[in-house]
């Protein structure tokens, strides 16, 4: 009997723990969860036992997700601070993944070189570290370790029957369920099943001689001979889930997980969706796709029957959208819910042992003797070379895949942004960082501020993010533009939830933060840009959160330390007499039935190097599809598609290697053609669909239709691009488009300008602003306001203007009440609005009620994006009065008006016009507010168009509209008793400032249209200037 | 002898009769305190002392209560003095003398702001900007206190003191209900209000309120151009007077002027400025065909300017145009502008193509060194006649059945 430690064990933990232990320094802070489990381990850290957690989303409980892993790492962190935490917890779960992977190896095959083996494998296997390394998921991995621990110990006590072995195992499933819920759950099903199936068969060998003659009889027998210890260990496991996580469940039950499901890749259908089919299924699989028959041929032997069965119900599942069979087996709601990579994970893990069974035998085994015999040693060599080849490129591949593709977007310093938030008490309004990735997590573990986004979806309260599948509200932009909608929201009406600072990482959110009212602040030190928005209120002293009893608030905080602690004293015990106790330790019983491993059945064989073969050539089909799918210049459609998608991603030297070399463009002339295109279109715009149709084609040349749709923070775009395209050679190139030729008529010009510098406080004191450094809020007057009603949508109208002596930011807010007074929706103005006037400069305002409502799944279950529609408030009345309250507050930028209405031509059906960039500034995107009277020139709708071009200084955009019909609007309410400016009345300011108001001077100003249902129009224009860089 | 019931209950009922004559007897005779202190006003910051002349074997406790709150003090030498943080506030103290939680004298007495201690003001300017004229009007006020925090009594002097351009104006007025106040009332100019005041030999800190000026009044408006012709390429700036208000005061900078230009078609064109100094200029590119605008300046709702009348010449009467290679090519050019100069890149020349009278697209170019080059290839356009319309610079040519080969 050989006691002494396996050295394959050793050697694996040795090569485990310097590989993982050393790369984990380099990726496990840019995978997807770890910053997440370091933000809660954080929360822990700083409040052991109060489960409500202020930072994220107004605030919500960490009884959402089981705290053992966040809890380490919290404890940890005391040692030596939250990423000392971190590491040291992920080294612990490399070590009990591969002492877990050993020990369920061990119980399967019973030999302890295959175990050994396995164990080293184990430290390569593509799915730990895709797990590990890319997602970053430490409870999960510290989940199936622990339970694969517990395996043996459940076969004993099952088979053997001492009390021993069943606390140890239920000691295991203990930890197991406090570090991850699902995996016990499924584990249940998954794991212990199919192991409880193997227990009865073993029992029922030992009834008769051979594998081969166990009957059902036999089978049925050993079961109800086992049947107490498996119900006791099935009760005892059930009861430990259920209390061990008690407030989880609790929680669950309270605030059940409304959340609309979320698009994850898992779900996808691998063959259309190339990514997520390498991601959730090449990488995690890896080299093992090669060996799957042999696991089959394995797994569904009599002894293996039932994890042959739970084997192939995982694989199956782990396929996502491929085939519609996981859904059915799920069912629809939990199938959105859950993330199906863990199937896949769980799968691979099972068919580990067996993998290591076949590189044992390969290696030193019978496969060897067969080989070497039959073809020799040689092709066992290159064979040997090849598995071994793929083994490394598989685990260089995966790990390095962030650095191929980079998961996060690069790493930013947050020192300065905790300065800013530290200063001048920006720390008492909520913030909001866009485009962080997941490292808004590790921001929001070094700071108390608050934002309302948050990192962990199923614990979404607001409800703008639960109807809308968006994972975090700063990935709005890959979710395209209906993701969007809620940071819309967000940035409409950030008084709400006391929203004054944006962290903007991505110069794609500039726009829809401008046409909202936000307003540069500055840039930090290290590139990110403050955005903030005038007239929010600070954050109340006492804020809401939900109170859970004392018991629950201790169960927490204590048993899951518990679990760990009196796990560790169980295993420690017996390995402690088993070490020092001299006396005779018999092999576990599992031992018994290990298989001898004689002669490799031909079939098997055969089967395997004809599955290898197919696999190579299915590999060799897809590359072959892929590069003609994406050599660029193969056909007329491909260049096409290249040149845009050079275009969109910026890459201009690529973009001119598609342009035919005889159009007579050098690489200068076309970067400068191109850099001088600026606006919403060049700058700001995803390609998000391009169609390409040939109209024309012959063997050298073709004329194309392109149809593209851009994704923008405003809108989505459609345009139409004709081109041409030539063939030279074997390739194919496309013609340049022309350019506007127009050259502005002075070379240097100077204007005088006009601007403005507020201090802000001349005092430099932490003390609260003294009464003089306060400046006036500036007089805004409502000329005229009025509800109207278009198509069952409720909108209020109206014409404001500044009568102070100083630029002002303008905020309105309207509520709509119905007959008895009740309040039915309220709202404000978000971009149908000049939010920046000059002193007397006047705008006209639209504001649109849109429904935050907390609604049923499915109204909002998003299905296609149609760029018109917007949640609409559902109003339970009609709305018959209206209040208004508006806010001036001084600006000082955003006051470019040097845009003009140079030409103007109506036409039946609309407008087309020029305008004309008469300052210095260059206009990023243009923006124009159309008003519509009626024959009594009164107001009667105002509606918005953004240009996708830019204007630079002395040139001209065309540009052109439609008129829209707006026979069916109707006016519901124009009395303006409710209007109030600053908190005064509207009708007091009117006789104070302008009491002699001549409104035919701005009446005059308007265009006379026959117009279905309006006879003039205004035209104001609204400029946006990006940064200068 | 035998001791019986009746016995016991006799001596029960004995006991209990003399132990309530005991206590009975405990009543006191009624203790006689007088209060020796005579002064009842105080100033705040004082040493107050109460003393009463009472029996000196017993323990007396003063309860003290005033709006700050109360306290209990426990004396026996009958001389309790009241502590600072009460002495220290304006108002009434009352006072109960307590002897076995019975309240044997009571009365009050009253601190009064400390006259002698260096007067501190609490001054207030609101708004901080007010507009010129007689409607407006920014008050300021004056709460003047003593060392301990303590509001002056009523009637105490204030002297309001204010600067404007060239005048210092210095009034008093007295304090009521705690404060002190005066509206000031705006000038008619623009500039700033410097605001102080003072309360014996306390000055407050500066203050400045800023006048604005009031609301624009009607003003002038002028253009200038390079030339009058209509190239499509100059700029034309529109420039208003001086804008003042009713008091001759030059309008805030930043004051929004729009210019709104009528040409001959009837339809309005816009631009605006926003002025510097009162003057605010809108530059608007020449047209690109000849014209007439009219044009006048608002500031909104509030004033207007007079109307002024520019006319633009055509730049050219005439152009080539060259059909070539099976009249698939056209050529538009050279354009020449007024003094025969090639007209600058960026010149619009418009190509409307009709078959059988109906038009079937329009194509717009910028003209390159004057001249426009139209291409219509055979793929889009098939062999056929066609009927063209070619305008620029406000003179169009029509071809008809021109033959595409």
């Amino acid at each position: 009997m050989n006691t002494s430690t396996n050295k394959y064990l050793i050697i694996a933990l040795l090569i485990g723990v310097i590989f993982h232990g050393t790369a984990i320094f380099f990726t496990l802070e840019y995978t997807y969860d770890a910053l997440i489990h370091l933000f809660f381990g954080n929360h822990y850290a700083t409040s052991w036992f109060e489960p409500w957690s202020y930072s994220w989303y107004t605030g919500f409980t960490v009884m959402g997700y089981p705290p053992l892993v966040h809890q380490s790492i919290g404890l940890l962190s005391y040692i030596g601070g939250l990423k000392f935490g971190l590491f040291s917890v992920a080294l612990i779960a490399i070590i009990l993944f591969i002492t877990g992977v050993y020990r369920y190896a061990l119980l399967l095959t019973s030999n302890r070189t295959v175990a050994g083996y396995t164990a080293v494998l184990s430290v390569f296997a593509s799915v730990f570290i895709e797990t590990l390394h890319v997602f970053g998921q430490l409870p999960s991995i510290i989940g199936i370790s622990v339970l694969m621990h517990a395996l043996p110990e459940i076969y004993l006590w099952i088979k053997v029957g001492k009390y021993k072995y069943l606390i140890n195992a239920l000691s295991l499933i203990a930890v197991t369920v406090t570090s991850h819920h699902v995996t016990p759950i499924f584990g249940m099903v998954f794991f212990i099943f199919p192991l409880i199936g193997m227990i009865i068969m073993d029992g029922a060998r030992e009834k008769v001689n051979s594998y081969k003659e166990v009957r059902l009889k036999h089978f049925i027998q050993t079961f109800l001979a086992f049947f107490k210890r498996i119900v006791v260990f099935g009760f005892g496991s059930l009861l430990l889930i259920i209390t061990c996580i008690l407030p989880y469940w609790i929680n669950t039950k309270n605030n059940p997980i409304t959340q609309v499901p979320i698009p994850h890749g898992s779900r996808d259908n691998f063959l259309e969706v190339t990514s997520s089919g390498l991601v959730f299924f090449l990488i995690p699989w890896g080299i093992l796709l090669f060996f799957l028959p042999y696991f089959w041929y394995r797994f569904f032997s009599k002894r293996y029957l039932f994890f042959g069965l739970s084997f192939t119900l995982l694989t199956i599942l782990g396929t996502g959208g491929t085939t519609p069979i996981p859904k059915m087996i799920l069912g629809d709601n939990a199938f959105n819910i859950l993330t199906l990579d863990r199937f896949t994970l769980w799968a691979s893990l099972m068919a580990l042992p067996m993998f290591g069974e076949f590189i044992y035998r390969f290696v030193e085994g019978d496969l060897k003797i067969k080989i070497k015999e039959r073809y020799g040693s040689v092709l066992h060599r290159i064979l040997g070379g090849l598995i071994g080849g793929g083994l490394i490129f598989m685990t260089f591949f995966t790990i390095c895949l962030g650095y191929f593709r980079p998961l996060q977007p690069a790493q930013i310093k947050m020192l300065p942004i905790l300065n800013f938030l530290k200063q001048d008490q920006h720390d008492h309004w909520r913030f909001l960082p866009l485009g962080f990735g997941d490292q808004m997590a590790w921001l929001s573990a070094q700071t108390d501020a608050m934002t309302v986004d948050g990192n962990y979806h199923s614990a979404r309260r607001l409800p703008e993010l639960t109807t809308r599948a968006v994972e975090r509200l700063e990935n709005s932009k890959f979710r395209g533009v209906e993701g969007i909608g809620s940071l819309q929201q967000f940035l409409t009406v950030p008084e709400k939830y006391n929203l004054k600072y944006v962290f903007s990482n991505d110069k794609f959110y500039d726009p829809i933060l401008y046409f909202c009212g936000w307003q540069r602040l500055r840039q930090l030190e290290n590139g990110i840009m403050v955005w903030e928005k005038l007239n929010v209120p600070p954050l109340s002293n006492v804020l809401p959160k939900d109170t859970i009893p004392l018991f629950q608030k201790l169960m927490w905080g204590l048993i899951p330390m518990l679990t760990v602690i009196i796990a560790f004293i169980i295993n420690i015990q017996f390995i402690w007499i088993h070490g020092l106790k001299t006396k005779f330790k018999a092999f576990p019983v599992y031992f018994k039935f290990g298989v001898e491993y004689a002669s490799f059945r031909k079939s098997v064989f055969r089967i395997s190097y004809l599955w290898a073969i197919c696999i190579c050539i299915v590999f060799a089909i897809g590359v072959y599809f892929a590069y003609v799918k994406n050599a660029t210049q193969i056909r007329p459609e491909n260049v096409i598609k290249a040149y845009y998608d050079a275009l969109d991603f910026k890459e201009f030297k690529r973009a001119y290697s598609y342009v035919h070399p005889k159009s007579n463009k050098s690489l200068d002339q076309f970067m400068l053609e191109v850099s001088v295109t600026d606006g919403l279109l060049s700058s700001y715009a995803k390609l998000d669909e391009l169609e390409v149709t040939i109209t024309v084609q012959t063997d050298s040349s073709a004329k194309a239709k392109v149809m593209g749709n851009w994704i923008t923070p405003l809108e989505k775009i459609e345009k139409t691009f004709y081109h041409e395209i030539l063939k030279k050679g074997s390739k194919w190139y496309v013609l340049p488009l022309d350019y506007d030729l127009d050259i502005p008529p002075d070379q240097l010009f100077s204007e005088n300008v006009v601007s403005f510098y507020n201090h802000g406080r001349r005092r430099i004191t932490s003390e609260q602003t003294h009464h003089e450094d306060v400046l006036k809020q500036p007089v805004l007057e409502v000329l005229n306001a009025a509800i109207v009603k278009n198509e069952d949508q409720y909108y209020i109208i109206g014409e404001l203007q500044n009568v102070d002596n100083v630029p002002s930011d303008v905020v309105v807010t309207g509520t709509l009440y119905a007959q008895n007074d009740r309040e039915l929706a309220t709202y404000n103005v978000k971009h149908q609005m000049k939010h920046k006037l000059m002193p007397k400069e006047t705008t006209s305002f639209r504001m649109d009620f849109e429904g935050v409502a907390w609604r049923s799944l499915e109204d909002n279950k998003p299905t296609t994006f149609d760029p018109d529609q917007f949640t609409a408030a559902n109003l339970d009345g009609q709305p018959t009065k209206f209040n208004l309250q508006c806010a001036g507050n001084v600006a000082t930028v955003d006051l470019y008006k040097g845009v003009v209405i140079n030409d103007i031509s109506i036409r039946e059906n609309g407008v087309d016009g020029v305008l004309f960039n008469s300052g210095l500034q260059e206009v990023t995107i243009p923006q124009l507010i159309i008003s519509y009277y009626d024959e009594n020139k009164k107001l009667i709708w105002v509606t918005q168009k953004y240009l996708p071009e830019g204007i630079r200084p002395q040139r001209k955009l065309y540009f052109e509209f439609d008129f829209l019909d707006l026979t069916k609007i109707e006016r519901v309410d124009e009395h303006m008793e409710n209007v109030f400016v600053n908190g005064l009345s509207n009708e007091e300011i009117s006789n104070k400032m302008v009491p002699n108001r001549k409104s035919e001077y701005m009446q005059s100003q308007l265009l006379r249209v026959l117009g279905k249902g309006f006879n003039y129009i205004k035209i104001e224009i609204n400029n946006y200037v990006g940064a200068s860089n | 002898m035998r001791i019986r019931i009746r016995h016991i209950i006799l001596m029960g009922f004995s006991l209990l009769f003399s132990i309530s004559f005991a206590l009975l007897v405990q009543v006191e005779k009624p203790v006689q305190v007088t209060l020796k202190t005579t002064q009842k006003k105080y100033q705040a910051g004082d040493k107050i002392m109460l003393d009463f002349a009472y029996d000196s074997t017993l323990t007396f406790q003063l309860f003290l209560k005033n709006s700050y709150g109360s306290t209990l003090l426990t004396s026996s030498s009958g001389q309790f003095i009241i502590p600072e943080y009460l002495a220290k506030k304006r108002g009434t103290l009352d006072y109960f003398l307590i002897h076995n939680s019975k309240c044997v004298f009571k009365g009050d007495i009253s601190i009064h702001a400390n006259s002698d201690t260096l007067v501190e003001l609490e001054t207030y300017i609101g708004p901080p900007s007010i507009v010129a004229g007689d409607r407006d009007y920014t008050m300021h006020v004056v709460a003047p206190t003593d060392r301990y925090d303590n509001p002056l009594p009523d009637s105490t002097k204030v002297k309001f003191k204010h600067q404007f351009l060239g005048a210092e104006k210095e009034y008093e007025e007295l304090t009521k209900d705690l404060i002190g106040w005066r509206n000031i009332f705006a000038y008619e100019k623009k500039g700033k209000l410097l605001v102080s005041s003072q309360i014996g030999e306390t000055d407050s800190k500066e203050f400045s309120v800023e006048i604005y000026p009031a609301l624009p009044e009607d003003f002038a408006i002028e253009s200038f151009r390079e030339h009058n012709y209509a190239d499509g390429n100059q700029i034309i700036t529109f420039s208003t007077g001086i804008v003042r208000d009713e008091f001759d005061n030059i309008v805030a900078n930043g004051t929004m002027v729009n210019f709104v230009i009528k040409n001959q078609e009837g339809t309005l064109l816009k631009a605006q400025g926003t002025t510097v100094n009162g003057i605010a200029l809108g530059k608007v590119l020449h047209p690109s065909y000849e014209d007439v605008w009219q044009v006048q300046a608002f500031v909104n709702g509030i004033a207007k300017s007079n109307t002024i009348s520019v006319v633009f010449e055509a730049v050219l009467e005439d152009f080539e145009v060259d059909f070539d290679t099976s009249n698939r090519e056209i050529v538009v050019g050279p354009l020449r502008s007024f003094m025969e100069q090639i007209i600058p890149d960026g010149a619009l020349v418009k190509l409307e193509i009709y078959k059988d009278n109906k038009r079937i697209e329009t194509k717009v170019k910028t003209s390159f060194e004057g001249e426009v080059r139209f291409i219509l290839a055979e793929g889009f356009y098939p062999t056929g006649d066609y009927d063209f319309d070619i305008s620029s610079l406000g003179v169009t040519k029509t071809f008809k059945n021109i033959t595409l080969q």
